[in-house]
């Protein structure tokens, strides 16, 4: 059973954050696998956004993780982007709000 | 230990592949959506691995299980992962199992005759 993706690598990055104890072959090779097929899923869920041209665009992968619950965990991570005309707008309105204010800030990329 | 923050990242040329692999044939990817699902695909690594983690816990034991894994995965919403993972699993497991029962075969043809006694003993060891 081989991987496409370095098993080094996801050690790395399991060991990253975490106090992650001893991590096993077998726990190694099953988060490579899980991690290939969110890639896969994740690129087939947003192409299905692709509407024209059939190139696969941020904007698409955006719309989605905004849609789907259970990607929330990803809205920092692949924000929604806004022109910064639209920005601005929303600053000014904004003004005498500013509670959604620092909100939005963060939507920006 | 992370070094520098690039040690976080997947490497793009495989990242690459895969998202050709699970397009239709002509379609392209953006650079920018490229990235963004790579940098998804470590935030994901590190999301499942947390739950997992959490879930070890739970039952106090401080290594993860595979079983923990895909509990998790299933915690998180990802129920369709399951099923394919787990058959994954298996033939990894088939694999690992045949690897070694190869090795223990070819070292047991290298050892005289009279040692085999010896070998079939560490064998109804393993298999109890």
């Amino acid at each position: 059973m081989d991987t496409e993706l370095p098993l080094s690598r996801i050690r790395t990055i399991m060991k990253s954050s975490l106090n992650t104890g001893q991590i096993t072959n077998e726990v190694l090779f099953l988060m490579t696998k899980s991690t290939e097929m969110f890639i896969q899923k994740l690129t087939e869920e947003a192409y299905g956004r692709v509407k024209d041209d059939n190139t696969l665009k941020y904007k698409h992968l955006s719309q989605y993780v905004q849609k789907e619950k259970n990607l929330e965990f990803l809205l920092q991570i692949v924000p929604a982007k806004i022109k910064v005309k639209d920005f601005k707008n929303i600053l000014e309105i904004g003004d005498g709000n500013s509670s959604s204010e620092s909100e939005d800030e963060r939507q920006i990329k | 230990m992370v070094e520098r923050i690039e040690d976080l990242n997947l490497p793009n040329a495989v990242v690459g592949r895969l998202i050709k692999d699970a397009l239709p044939e002509g379609a392209n990817v953006s650079k920018e959506a490229r990235a963004a699902i790579a940098r998804a695909a470590s935030v994901f690594v590190i999301f499942l691995t947390s739950s997992s983690t959490t879930l070890a816990r739970k039952q106090n034991h401080k290594t993860i299980t595979a079983a923990n894994i895909l509990d998790a995965l299933k915690q998180l919403e990802f129920e369709s992962f399951v099923e394919p993972l787990s058959t994954d699993l298996e033939a990894y497991r088939k694999a690992v199992k045949d690897k070694k029962d190869k090795a223990k075969s070819s070292s047991a043809t290298a050892v005289a005759n009279n040692s085999s006694a010896n070998d079939e003993e560490m064998e109804t060891e393993k298999t109890s």
